[in-house]
């Protein structure tokens, strides 16, 4: 795969004026988001903040009121091929009776289209995915004998089988053990390697430097969002946060000694220089 | 009549060979078809649709003057696709909760249908139509023709719940990704519930408009208890279901004038509560020998971590013995040391070294050690039971999240 010059790439997702409400309530308000192609992006706001709502209004499960959402330069209905969704966890019935490679294969029914059955080729591509994710031995396991870390994963190896090149994951990390934790980062270093783009819901604040490229921050309206250098500040978290900041001390990743002076940031070295190898 | 007399008159009965036929076909379609609908948790639904199925029954008579089987069904079938309409409507269009919306769907349309057959009823040319049959079902007046629309119709159902085997299962399990796959999943929701719709009023002649949903709910959840796998759980609902029909019209058709609907019912019963008792890992039984398991293996840690303390106290091998009286104390004088002891010593990793006496061995000490381990989740000790990986609650279907965190 060759890649082009950074300023030629269409962005991964570009979201215009995207406003969503449930009843009175608006839940984004005029939302403008550019997504770089190729980096991990973080969402991260308080709760109510409308982090899923954002992720489901991209992918149209959700009515936009207003608004425009472009991917690699498409309206989604033309692209939706190229983008994958890890829905929230918790959301899911685990108790429905099927087994992990079953839940994997589903990722392979876009592609099949209408009737086709997963074959022998699709089976081979999910085996494939649960071994990037550590999950082979439990291929033939039911979903409701998973713990929470290995229901994390199980989804992340259905989105991998999508063959997208855009991933939208709803909290991957949220409630899983240290292992999953490392074993998804890895993964998603993996995707961004080969020039995926990831964009995660997030809410460990302070794993945002460590993990993630860009950040976008969120409270129904867009606060800030850029490179995590730029826009992960403690100004823009008290922004979005709303004032209750003593848990964001040092999560930032700058040091303030005395009048909370930012003294530039610590540089956590993973930051891709330019437009990747 | 004698088993033996039952089963002649199964084979050569005519009457109650197509009795048979006709209810074990509706039985395998609605127990089939009914999964979709238990899983989805829409097992109201079927309910509601039974019931909004008699107004159409009553007009369909009034409008055409005709009691024949296909105009009857065609009737029921449009009301009650009206009514799961209306459900849906007022879900989507008002604050009204769907158990509220099916309530009332349900009751309004089953009193506008009574109303109606009150009036045809009345009527002096319809006095014979017995269209009341349809309340409680009566499988003796199933003829040759309407046990051919029940296997026919039937047919075409599982041959489209076949086709669209994927679809449906993506509908039932993550609604949401579907959606972002591309496919339009409320046209294939339509499906779905035309399909329910199609099972349930086909079986309205033979087990009446009150229990039919029993038909549609009661074999999936039996099937639901023995297996893992849906297409399994699909073909095993189908079979039970058949059976349940067979069994309840036959017992219905011999045992003069029983109607059918409450003799399906209680057949379907039957194989719900055996279900749920007996059935492999999820049944009570196993569930109460589980529970035990487990209540033994956690006393039996706790003990094992007493000796462990004991022996980190004596700061050796652990080859200083305790008594038994020592460990009760330890954690207050609970009942079962000795056998907790008993179960440590099985899996070497306590020993008896005199009468009363125990000490820790070093497979027990490296036990009690994994143990102390703070939750990760693969190097825990249950991990290595892999049946017991997540202990199951109660009935299970609450709790979903068997490793959440608190």
């Amino acid at each position: 795969m060759t890649e082009a010059e950074p300023g030629t790439l269409p962005p991964a997702i570009e979201v215009n004026d995207l406003t969503v409400a449930y009843g009175e309530q608006p839940v984004l308000w005029d939302i403008d988001l550019t997504i770089r192609q190729g980096a991990l992006t973080a969402i991260v706001g308080p709760n109510g903040a409308g982090k899923t709502t954002l992720i489901k209004a991209i992918l149209e499960l959700v009515p936009r009121a207003a608004g425009r959402v472009e991917v690699l330069g498409h309206p989604y209905r033309e692209a939706r091929g190229e983008v994958a969704y890890v829905p929230q966890r918790g959301s899911m019935d685990w108790d429905f009776p099927t087994s992990v490679l079953d839940l994997v294969l589903m990722g392979t029914y876009g592609r099949l289209g209408w009737i086709r059955r997963p074959g022998r080729r699709e089976r081979k591509e999910a085996m494939e995915a649960l071994e990037k994710v550590g999950m082979e031995a439990f291929a033939d396991r039911q979903i409701s004998q998973l713990s929470g870390g290995q229901q994390q994963r199980v989804f992340l190896a259905r989105a991998l089988v999508q063959e997208a090149r855009i991933h939208l994951m709803d909290e991957p990390f949220q409630g899983v053990d240290a292992r999953t934790e490392k074993a998804i980062v890895e993964v998603l270093r993996e995707l961004r390697a080969r020039g995926d783009t990831v964009v995660c819901v997030h809410h460990a604040l302070q794993t945002v430097r460590e993990y993630f490229d860009e950040v976008a921050l969120l409270n129904v309206r867009m606060i800030a969002a850029g490179p995590v250098d730029q826009a992960f500040t403690e100004e823009n978290l008290r922004l979005a946060y709303g004032g209750r900041v003593p848990f964001l001390q040092g999560v930032t990743g700058f040091h303030h000694d005395e009048a909370g002076a930012p003294a530039g940031p610590r540089g956590t070295g993973f930051r891709p220089t330019g437009g990747g190898p | 009549m004698s088993d033996g007399g039952l089963f002649h008159a199964l084979l050569f009965d005519y009457t109650l060979r197509t009795v048979a036929l006709g209810a074990g076909a509706l039985g395998a379609v609605a127990g089939a078809l009914g999964c979709f609908a238990v899983l989805r948790r829409q097992s109201l639904l079927g309910d509601a649709i039974s019931h909004a199925a008699l107004p159409g029954i009553g007009l369909a008579f009034l409008l055409t003057g005709s009691r024949a089987t296909p105009v009857l069904v065609l009737g029921a079938a449009l009301a009650g696709w009206v009514g799961t309409l209306f459900v849906l409507g007022i879900v989507k269009h008002s604050r009204i909760p769907e158990d509220s919306a099916l309530g009332i769907i349900l009751s309004v349309f089953f009193g506008i249908g009574l109303v109606i057959l009150t009036f045809v009823q009345r009527r002096p040319t319809a006095a014979q139509a017995g269209l009341e049959t349809f309340l409680f079902g009566q499988a003796a007046t199933l003829m040759e023709r309407d046990v051919l629309l029940i296997v026919g119709v039937g047919a075409v159902a599982l041959l489209l719940l076949a086709l669209f085997w994927k679809e449906f299962k993506l509908l039932t399990f993550d609604r949401e990704f579907g959606g972002t796959l591309g496919f339009p999943m409320v046209r294939i929701d339509i499906l779905l519930t035309t399909l329910l719709v199609v099972g349930i009023v086909l079986g309205l002649q033979t087990v009446g408009v009150v229990l039919m949903s029993a038909l549609v709910v009661a074999p999936a959840a039996a099937a639901r208890q023995w297996t893992n796998s849906l297409s399994v759980m699909v073909v095993l609902a189908g079979v039970l279901g058949g059976v349940a029909g067979v069994t309840g019209a036959l017992v219905s058709a011999t045992g003069g004038g029983v109607p059918t609907g409450p003799t399906i019912v209680l057949m379907a019963s039957a194989i719900v509560v055996v279900s749920l008792l007996v059935a492999p890992r999820r049944g009570l039984a196993s569930e109460v020998v589980r529970r035990f398991r487990v209540r033994r293996r956690v006393r039996a840690d706790v003990v094992l971590s007493d000796l462990y303390a004991l022996a980190a106290q004596h700061g050796e091998s652990g080859e200083h013995a305790h008594s038994v009286a020592v460990l009760r104390t330890m954690h207050g004088g609970q009942a079962g040391t000795r056998r907790s002891l008993g179960v440590l010593a099985e899996r070497g990793w306590a020993r008896e070294v005199e009468p009363d006496r125990w000490a820790i061995t070093l497979e027990g000490m490296e036990r009690a050690r994994t143990l102390f381990l703070p939750g990760s989740e693969e190097g825990g000790p249950k991990a290595h039971d892999a049946g017991e990986a997540a202990p199951r609650t109660g009935s299970g279907a609450a709790e979903m999240r068997p490793g959440g965190a608190p």
